[in-house]
């Protein structure tokens, strides 16, 4: 009897050995670390060849110009034998403020962030891109197809969506309009917003989020070759004079050689073969040289429309 | 061999243990056995459930912050990326770490604050092409599912989410702790029917070690009864059915007891009667008649003296005289007329000086009654008496003998002592063992007893206690 109870506590133990030990159904092991072991970040080494930084301004949305520009860039890096680097940033005038200070060597600008940059900093005009055989493009006023607006007195006290504080067709010019109809935006909408990307805004007013927007012609078309279900889903109420069309700009601290160097290859890019899907996935036929002069009527406009330094 | 021994030893402690232990061991040994094999099984289940949810939740966690992550990477906006991770560390109690490593493999942000544990970042990562990528990485805060998530494709790096399996680690060891607490429980609910059980199974077999232990001492009263309708119900039944034997076999043999001793004692008395009748036929008509022989002769002689004839009448006298003295001899050990007239110390302290005239061994005679006793009792102490001491001259070689016989409360006691070569008393056969028994028929005819107590070289000595009031003869029922 005295041998019981000592059996029944071995059994336990084993019972209890038993149950902590089960086989767990798991993948092996890929090996071990110290999560509590913290130590400093090495430095990124230098890259052995300094890359051409490329900043695109947010026209569309960064994942929609990471996707249309690859073919680009890496067109870029193959003839240049440089690495380059995509630099984006949400609004223009931050992509200013990289050109102002070089830290980007070539930009895609808007046409306005080019009128600012040329007139505050002396961004230099590289190339303009040609779309349909023109260097122009227009400010599309859009309402969801739904919408019974007409023009944009049929917009007061609707929603509307601004893509970038100072983008000309997603900005300045329905300012504009609004002014010429004797109010602020801030008076004629019920609000505003903005969406930093026409492609952003497009999508606004499809989805019914606003009443109405204005977008980029280029962006537009671009967006519909896309996704042709959009055209059924907004309508152009109005469209712009024509503007000059945003340009290629280099900061002004790039080298002569470099400038002269980007311009060839820019402009030599409709005879290349190669350059075919870089050209066509940005939507351009190729790069022609631009007059200042070209962008002259959007000065006229932009001195009329008070531009927010912050957004 | 060893599994022999197992046997061995597992008959050595099943068979050393209580019907009692046994069944406490049947239950206890079939929950423990139970309990943990359930636990073992229910620990697999969960730990193959909560592995797949926490396999499961990791993937879905790094792909959502990947998505997420791509436009902060792409606007270079670290405090969202910073925001993102910590948002995702704060929403999701199972996430360790989360960080944001860039194409070239350069870590963008991370949830580690001050550093970084650097052997981490090269121990997973995802082919651009892939889905996720998800590792199990053994760290000093225990096991990690670490889920490698390609941001936008792969074109500009990798979200990378670590989940501890700490929360499973816990539910499982709350499940174990709930399991062994229920198995305790039970095992305690256990114990408490394993009792109930046996007090119901060893209750009739109690009784029937009781009622077996009484039948054994003669008791043939107990009844068993029949608890329930299963084995030992039949075991029960079965063993008042042999009581009842039993029972009946006693009583028969009892009756056949009683006519022995009936018998027996018909016959001492006859035989006592018969021998008193020789003795004193012998004493009264054959003594006389020889001393009227003798007398006669003698006048034969004393009238012729010068005849030719004396010598011849006084040999004939001396025959007579020496038959004379043989028939009293005869009739004293028939039945010594002693005995009846004056009681048994006199018969007694004549029959032990013959004896010692006899055998040449002293015999040493204390005798202390101050009345008669009983007639029956008188001859039945006497024959005893005087069959211990023929046995005493001849076979033990003494050299010296003793008699006690002495009142003791309601009973008279008799001790024959020897310093002879004594005997094995368990061990007697034959004409000995025959003149013991007849000892001992005498004693216990009267109620009494008689011990013999005695080894070989230790001389031997003969109690006998015979009690004074009359009683039943009957009551040893010692086949």
């Amino acid at each position: 009897m005295s041998r019981f109870p000592s059996t029944i506590y071995q059994l336990l133990i084993l019972l209890i050995f038993l149950a902590s030990c089960s086989p767990l159904p798991q993948p092996p092991i890929v090996g071990a670390v110290n999560l509590n072991d913290l130590q400093p970040l090495p430095t990124p080494l230098n890259t052995e060849a300094v890359p051409l930084r490329v900043a695109i301004a947010a026209v569309i949305s960064p994942k929609g110009t990471l996707e249309s520009y690859s073919p680009f860039l890496s067109y870029l890096e193959a003839k240049l034998n440089r690495p380059v680097e995509l630099i984006q940033r949400r609004t223009y005038l931050e992509v200013n403020d990289l050109i102002e200070h070089g830290e980007v060597d070539l930009a895609f600008v808007c046409t306005s962030a080019y009128v600012q940059g040329h007139d505050t900093f002396g961004m230099e005009l590289l190339a303009a891109p040609q779309v349909d055989g023109k260097t122009t493009y227009n400010s599309l006023l859009i309402v969801p197809a739904s919408s019974p607006a007409q023009s944009m007195e049929d917009l007061r006290g609707k929603v509307f969506a601004f893509t970038d504080p100072i983008s000309l067709s997603g900005r300045v010019y329905p300012t504009s309009i609004v002014q010429k109809l004797g109010f602020t935006p801030e008076e004629f909408f019920a609000r505003t917003f903005f969406t930093y990307s026409h492609d952003e805004a497009i999508r606004a007013v499809a989805g019914g989020v606003a009443d109405g927007a204005a977008v980029d012609s280029l962006v537009y078309a671009f967006a519909v070759t896309r996704d042709p279900s959009l055209a059924e889903k907004v309508r152009i109420i109005h469209v712009s004079p024509d503007f000059g069309i945003p340009p290629v700009v280099v900061s002004p601290f790039i080298r002569p050689q470099v400038k002269a160097e980007l311009q060839t290859l820019l402009l030599d890019m409709a005879s290349d073969p190669a350059a075919r899907e870089a050209l066509a996935s940005i939507g351009v036929e190729r790069f022609v040289l631009i007059d200042d002069s070209a962008y002259d009527s959007v000065r006229t406009l932009v001195s009329e429309i008070p531009i927010p330094q912050t957004p | 061999m060893n599994f022999r021994k197992l046997v061995q030893w597992f008959w050595d402690f099943a068979g050393a243990v209580s019907v009692r232990t046994k069944i406490l061991g049947i239950v206890l040994g079939f929950i423990l056995l139970l309990g943990a094999g359930v636990t073992l099984q229910a620990r697999y289940a969960l730990t193959a459930t909560l592995t797949a949810q926490l396999e499961e939740q990791s993937i879905s966690i790094s792909r959502d912050l990947a998505a997420r992550a791509a436009d902060p990477i792409l606007l270079n906006d670290l405090l969202s990326l910073h925001d993102l991770l910590d948002e995702t560390l704060a929403n999701n109690p199972n996430v360790r770490y989360a960080f944001l490593v860039d194409k070239n493999g350069q870590v963008i942000a991370h949830t580690f604050g001050d550093g970084f544990p650097l052997g981490l970042l090269s121990l997973n990562s995802a082919a651009p092409d892939e889905h996720h990528h998800t590792a199990l990485i053994q760290t000093d805060e225990g096991l990690v599912w670490d889920t490698a998530v390609p941001i936008l494709g792969g074109k500009i790096g990798t979200a990378r989410i670590g989940l501890s399996d700490a929360s499973m680690q816990a539910a499982l060891s709350t499940l174990t702790a709930q399991l062994l607490l229920t198995i305790v429980l039970v095992s305690a609910a256990g114990v408490l029917v394993a009792v109930f059980l046996t007090w119901i199974l060893t209750r009739p077999i109690l009784g029937l070690v009781a009622a077996t232990q009484a039948v054994a001492k003669g008791d043939f009263t107990p009844r068993v009864p029949r608890w329930a309708d299963d084995e030992i119900g039949d075991l029960a039944d079965a063993f008042n059915a042999m009581t009842e034997e039993l029972a009946h076999t006693e009583e028969l043999r009892r009756e056949r007891e009683s006519l022995r001793r009936q018998l027996m004692e018909k016959v001492i008395a006859t035989q006592e009667d018969e021998r008193r009748r020789i003795a004193r036929e012998l004493h009264d008509s054959t003594s006389q008649n020889l001393t009227s022989l003798i007398v006669g002769l003698r006048m034969m002689e004393a009238q012729c003296a010068n005849c030719a004839s004396i010598t011849k009448a006084a040999d004939l006298r001396a025959v007579a005289s020496h038959t004379l003295e043989e028939v009293h001899d005869l009739s004293m050990r028939l039945r010594p007329r002693v005995l009846d007239d004056l009681g048994l110390a006199a018969a007694l302290e004549r029959l032990a000086h013959e004896w010692q005239a006899r055998y040449k061994i002293p015999v040493d005679v204390v005798i202390q009654l101050n009345e008669r006793l009983p007639g029956e009792i008188e001859t039945a102490l006497y024959r005893i008496v005087q069959e211990a001491l023929t046995n005493i001259a001849r076979h033990a070689q003494a050299k010296s003998a003793s008699i006690l016989i002495e009142k003791h409360g309601d009973a008279v006691r008799a001790i024959v002592e020897d310093d002879g070569v004594g005997f094995d008393p368990s061990a007697q056969r034959g004409e000995r063992h025959l003149g013991l028994l007849g000892m001992r028929e005498r004693a216990e005819l009267l109620g009494g007893t008689l011990t013999i107590e005695s080894a070989p070289e230790r001389g031997a000595s003969v109690f006998i206690e015979i009690p004074l009031a009359p009683q039943p003869a009957t009551l040893d029922l010692r086949p």
